[in-house]
């Protein structure tokens, strides 16, 4: 049984069709890629997988239960969570207290959810920051506190919607590894990504979207060769040059 | 409780002496009118933490507190009144039912943002005064319109909540602020005081993470509202004769909000300064131009949340903290910190 299976998943807004249709599969351990041009719908099938926004129809099964309409919190109880391509960290607050946030899902106790949060921020390298208030954090660092909150909640499969954007191409470096790690720490890996040398890098599987419509979907190699893709990122007139 | 007192040393001295200072300030001052100044500072640094609850920690701004007030004074009042209970029990019963109320208000409202949510507790605090003040009885209780209620004089007694001298209000309202104080320390160190702030700073974030916010920050408006209300009958007993504009209106309502914005929303210390500093002038422009320039409190309150807001966008409190650290707790610390090393090695 894979861990998220997406099926005929449509989603509208009062007549305009953000996600066409678009089905697939995340088996449980893998890292998986979705790209497409900007536009394409990518952060609204995010966003329907997570609960922010309603699909319109289609199923979404985790892990053997429809979760299809239902709230982010309780997606996040099940085992979901995501990072935004905005970061929204707790600006106030400092990077411990944001990642604890994050603990909490997991338990009541103060200590134990500081506990938990130290461990998170040890595993991504960002311990030594952990009381530096979130606000005055580099991008990078953001981005990072992004990714200890959500795992924090000890999640079995992490959204990550644009986590690479707007770094420089050394941080992006900089992220890959950590991702893996994360990745090889046994939790499963939904990524959305503009960076192709980060996505084509990571991702076990891809799946390219264009017009909310599911164009292409396989192993990295195969589907930069795909003529669909190249027609979607590049225009048409490029797909004749390639042969 | 051991994190609690886990301070510096010279922050639990300067804390204790504080308290001490506190509990013997009745036998030093002996004029009955500088004491219900500091008895009236006392009960508004109360309202401006029960607010704190709502207003400082889930990121809203209620203008409509007063509503609770009035409803903890309206309770206890026409309770003791209509079937002689104790005041005592009435604030209970007021406590009660302003939760019950504050959590229907809330279930609606709280899911609004900023500007709105505001506009939404004016309307509602607005509605309730008006409503009171077209009323003259429910049921079999006297509420008497726009002309309000006097509490008949008693005996001079602790379950009456009624005293012959100011002393007794005094320590029953400093004790039920050190209370407040205490539940709002354990609240912001415990997951709802954690998942209030999130929901308040960004919702959408604090949902991803699991936190269902809209049902914290009813959790919070309940603990809110309850309190206020006990305030709120500690108020009537106080002045003994309360009319809906006196107890229900914008007024009250306002004064808590700016105290709360002056002296640092969401903090522990901020209600406490900005009472000092507010309380004050409202009694004395009362008292001395209050005749001339009704109102005019509220025209000095602005001012100085206008001058505090350009320099010190979190409170006065952001300012004060530093100046404590500063000059007072960074320098007993040094020596402090020795003696307590050696203290803690024998401790072991």
């Amino acid at each position: 049984m894979p861990l998220l299976e997406v099926t005929n998943v449509t989603k509208k807004f009062s007549g305009l069709v953000a996600v066409n249709q678009v089905s697939m599969t995340v088996e449980s351990g893998q890292i998986v890629g979705v790209i497409g041009p900007n536009g394409a719908g990518k952060t609204t099938l995010f966003n329907c997988i997570a609960g922010a926004l309603p699909p319109t129809s289609g199923s979404i099964m985790f892990n053997g239960r429809e979760v299809a309409g239902k709230k982010p919190y309780e997606i996040c109880k099940l085992g979901i969570t995501r990072t935004f391509q905005a970061v929204k960290p707790f600006g106030s607050k400092t990077v411990l207290y944001n990642t604890m946030v994050g603990a909490f899902a997991q338990t009541k106790h103060l200590h134990e959810a500081e506990h938990n949060a130290l461990e998170v921020l040890k595993f991504l390298h960002l311990d030594h920051k952990k009381d530096i208030v979130s606000k005055s954090l580099t991008l990078p660092e953001r981005k990072k506190l992004e990714l200890a909150r959500a795992l924090a909640t000890k999640p079995k499969l992490l959204l990550l919607d644009e986590v690479m954007a707007g770094l420089r191409p050394s941080e992006v470096t900089d992220m890959l590894p950590i991702i893996r790690k994360i990745n090889e720490a046994g939790v499963t890996i939904v990524i959305v990504e503009h960076i192709m040398q980060a996505i084509m890098n990571l991702s076990e599987k891809i799946y390219v979207v264009n017009f909310g419509k599911k164009i292409a979907e396989g192993v990295p190699h195969d589907v930069v060769a795909n003529e669909e893709v190249i027609k979607a990122y590049l225009g048409d007139e490029y797909v004749a040059t390639q042969h | 409780m051991h994190k609690l007192l886990n301070q510096k040393p010279v922050v639990l001295v300067m804390t204790a002496l504080l308290l001490l200072g506190l509990f013997l300030l009745p036998i030093l001052v002996t004029s009955p009118t500088l004491m219900q100044i500091f008895i009236l500072v006392i009960l508004y640094a109360y309202f401006t933490s029960t607010w704190n609850f709502v207003g400082g920690f889930a990121g809203v701004l209620p203008l409509g507190h007063s509503a609770f007030v009035g409803i903890g004074a309206y309770t206890s009042t026409v309770l003791l009144q209509t079937y002689g209970l104790s005041p005592w029990f009435g604030m209970l019963a007021g406590g009660l039912l302003a939760a019950l109320v504050g959590v229907i208000i809330g279930l609606p409202t709280l899911k609004l943002r900023g500007a709105y949510f505001a506009l939404a507790t004016i309307a509602v605090g607005e509605g309730i005064r008006v409503l009171v003040e077209n009323v003259k009885e429910i049921g079999p209780f006297k509420i008497n319109g726009p002309s309000g209620i006097s509490i008949g004089l008693s005996e001079n007694s602790f379950t009456a909540l009624q005293f012959d001298t100011k002393a007794p209000y005094y320590y029953i309202i400093l004790i039920m602020l050190i209370l407040v104080l205490l539940l709002t320390y354990f609240m912001m160190n415990s997951k709802i005081g954690y998942y209030l702030a999130a929901g308040g700073e960004e919702p959408e974030a604090a949902e991803a993470l699991g936190i269902k916010v809209s049902r914290y920050k009813v959790i919070a408006m309940a603990i809110s509202c309850f309190l206020t209300a006990l305030g709120g009958t500690f108020y009537a007993q106080l002045i003994l004769y309360f009319y809906p504009k006196s107890i229900l209106g914008l007024d009250m309502s306002y004064e808590i909000a700016f105290i709360a914005l002056i002296g640092g929303r969401g903090t522990i210390l901020g209600p406490i300064l900005g009472a000092l500093l507010l309380r004050p002038v409202s009694e004395l422009t009362r008292i001395y131009i209050g005749d001339m320039l009704p109102g005019l409190h509220l025209v000095i309150f602005g001012l100085i949340l206008i001058i505090v807001m350009r320099y010190y966008p979190k409170g006065l409190v952001e300012p004060v903290t530093h100046i404590l650290n500063k000059y007072v707790i960074r320098r007993f610390s040094k020596t402090d910190d020795l003696k307590t090393n050696s203290a803690a090695d024998k401790a072991d």
